[in-house]
């Protein structure tokens, strides 16, 4: 049993992490897909449009509420999942929408959706997409009750914007200053009138000089706005936060073996240990495979047109693999403790059920990637 | 065909992983051949270019690599000091407003602010002039997030034209969503490989280019394609030796995916794709930079053929 098929039978949370295009969505969605064949109830809740991962699950399209995954998806496999296998399809602005209309008092409600504040933070902006990942999750995990769910986060360039997503909340939400600049226009209950009644603060007017007045009294409308959801707000980052370092919590690392990708997850591997998050294993997906020494026996039969051709690609094949090995052998260094799994480079990108599967068994320890010939 | 030389501001994006950052430093390094002033930004990451051109790294401050040719990697702090010191005019005011916690908090919070103030800087870059009046800066790489984070990115402007009422920002905002529009100074390089999810996404970003930011998509980069090797003949020579055979077909299959995938990008884009072959090599440093350039200089130049 390695780490991760373990890591399925006991966790109940499982979050996917790396840089973008290493293959975070189809590693996310077969460990739920295994999990589920194995008897454990799971989701698979994922960030990328992959219109194909959903077709290949059987869904015509994914969307932000769960599907259950249907039993003829699975068929080609020739298994019979034991527990449920749901996905979705994380849309940031209806997440917030619902946020809103489930925790803003009545009131309130029509008001912070027409902020223009609101609508660019919650449909187009930046920084909240890894936020909302985390609100989602809360959600999932505490009003639902799969034995597993695995978390596709955004293919974030920063470790740290993921990390620090619900600490961001609660640092504002719990600024002593920031609080009391706004307590008089809390008091006074309207907004706008006097730039939070802070117009004759020398900071306040620095401000104002930066971004404009209107769109500091504009930002002090929207805060007074969200202001009686501050303590739901707050009660749920502080909740992600420990679900996030929770025993049951265990983060998967997904890599590709590619040189540019190993300084990224070396360093997001130094930061989930810093933040006492528990990393399950470092996935490093599309290892090119070392040909065999009995292919360039074999080529040397060939007519030499053509033996020329395959010994080329043998050398190119080689050169692949070794790069691949260097890559490992850096990260496994620089990753001491954590398991590392390695997946192959398959033939073709295919993204089908057959392929999450074969993605499944080198996952799960069934099958290993060649190490290199003793040299 | 017209050539990149012709425009000021290239914008090098696509899905993460397809060699982005390559891409952008072979351009960077031939505009700097070229004899033109050449500035190469990295927007916020772990500082690739100026390694792979041999150089170290070079941090948030502008700074010559080699002739013709500076680098700068574009963070927040730094962008958003520099932006505050424009629009403030005092260091001792930048000190007393922006060091202050409170300030801090509520920057913090104004959505994009960040953004802003990194696409702020880089088309700041864009708009500086020399002494005589002419641009400081003959070319600026942009090596810009992937399709997601660069439509965001790309789309601040905008976003904030409709979000923050008329002040410094919006007046800020306004002259960066112009320099972006302007086809004659800017052009969009979409880096993509011979694969089918690079493929579809390069279109997606290409029609959210074209219809959110209204920037024009020049060229394509088809990175790491699989020129033909085998022949149907040669397949069918090595039906009997099966392991062989796989190591042909996997071959030609990913040059027959390289040949559609070019069908595709060309059919859907309207514009020129070129092809960069993989490079085999154990460390992919300057040598290998200076081979992706060569296969670039149609791009760059406009001319047919290497």
């Amino acid at each position: 049993m390695n780490a991760l098929s373990e890591a399925l039978t006991k966790k109940r949370v499982l979050v996917c992490v790396g840089s973008g295009g290493v293959g975070k969505t189809t590693v996310s969605a077969t460990l739920a897909l295994r999990a589920a064949v194995d008897g454990r109830s799971s989701l698979v809740c994922t960030i990328d449009p992959a219109k194909r991962l959903a077709n290949s699950l059987g869904l015509h399209a994914l969307g932000n509420v769960e599907a259950e995954v249907p039993a003829s998806a699975l068929e080609p496999l020739g298994v019979k999942p034991r527990a449920r296998l749901h996905a979705m399809m994380l849309d940031m602005k209806q997440t917030w929408d619902d946020l809103i209309v489930k925790h803003a008092p009545p009131d309130k409600r029509e008001k912070i959706l027409a902020n223009r504040f609101y609508q660019s933070l919650s449909s187009a902006l930046a920084g909240s997409q890894e936020y909302v990942a985390m609100e989602k999750l809360w959600e999932l995990r505490t009003k639902r009750d799969y034995e597993l769910i695995v978390l596709d986060t955004p293919p974030t360039a920063h470790a740290l914007d993921f990390l620090e997503a619900p600490n961001r909340v609660l640092d504002f939400l719990d600024n002593e200053a920031a609080k009391k600049l706004l307590t008089p226009a809390l008091a006074a209950g309207k907004i706008g009138l006097s730039l939070f009644s802070l117009g004759s603060s020398y900071a306040a007017k620095a401000i104002s000089k930066f971004t404009g007045t209107e769109t500091l009294q504009e930002l002090a409308g929207f805060m007074l706005a969200i202001a009686p959801m501050n303590e739901s707000f707050r009660e749920r980052a502080r909740g992600v936060r420990e679900l996030l370092a929770a025993e049951q919590t265990g983060f998967v690392l997904v890599t590709s073996p590619g040189r540019e990708r190993l300084d990224e997850v070396m360093h997001f591997h130094r930061l989930l240990k810093q933040n006492a998050m528990e990393v399950v294993a470092v996935v490093v997906n599309r290892v090119h495979p070392m040909p065999g020494p009995g292919l360039w026996e074999e080529a040397k039969n060939l007519i030499p047109s053509r033996r020329a051709k395959v010994e080329e690609t043998l050398r190119e094949l080689t050169v692949l693999a070794e790069q691949d090995a260097r890559g490992i052998a850096e990260l496994q260094a620089a990753c001491e403790g954590t398991p590392l799994i390695q997946v192959p480079r398959f033939e073709l990108d295919v993204h089908d059920i057959g392929a999450l599967w074969r993605t499944g068994r080198y996952l799960m320890g069934d099958e290993v990637v060649a190490a290199l010939p003793a040299a | 065909m017209a050539g990149l030389l012709d425009k000021r501001l290239w914008i090098v994006s696509g899905k993460g992983g397809v060699g982005k950052s390559t891409i952008a430093a072979a351009l960077a390094l031939r505009s700097a051949r070229a004899g033109r002033r050449t500035l190469v930004c990295e927007v916020n990451t772990q500082e690739r270019i100026s390694r792979l051109l041999g150089h170290e790294p070079v941090g948030p401050e502008v700074t010559k690599l080699e002739d013709n040719l500076w680098a700068v990697d574009v963070r927040p702090q730094e962008a958003m000091r520099e932006y505050a010191l424009m629009v403030l005019r005092f260091e001792t005011l930048y000190k007393t407003v922006f060091e202050n916690k409170v300030v801090r908090y509520f920057l913090r919070f104004i959505p994009s602010l960040q953004e802003l103030v990194l696409l702020g800087k880089i088309l700041y870059h864009a708009q500086e002039k020399r002494p005589d009046g002419q641009p400081l800066w003959d070319t600026i790489v942009m090596d810009a997030p992937a399709t997601g984070h660069a439509i965001t990115f790309l789309r601040v402007p905008q976003v904030l034209l409709q979000t923050v009422p008329p002040g410094p920002m919006s007046r800020e905002a306004m002259k960066m969503r112009d320099i972006l529009e302007d086809p004659a100074v800017t052009a969009a390089v979409l880096v993509s490989l011979p694969e089918e999810m690079p493929v579809n996404e390069t279109l997606e970003l290409h029609a959210a280019l074209r219809d959110q930011v209204r920037v024009r998509t020049h060229a394509a980069v088809l990175n790491a394609s699989f020129p033909e090797r085998f022949t149907e003949d040669d397949l069918e020579a090595l039906v009997d030796q099966p392991e062989l055979l796989r190591v042909a077909r996997a071959h030609h299959d990913r040059a027959a995916q390289t040949v559609l995938a070019e069908m595709k990008l060309e059919r859907n884009l309207h514009a020129p794709v070129h092809q960069v072959p993989r490079i085999f090599t154990d460390n992919f440093d300057r040598a290998a930079i200076q081979q992706v350039m060569g296969h670039l200089e149609p791009l760059v130049t406009g001319k047919a053929g290497a």
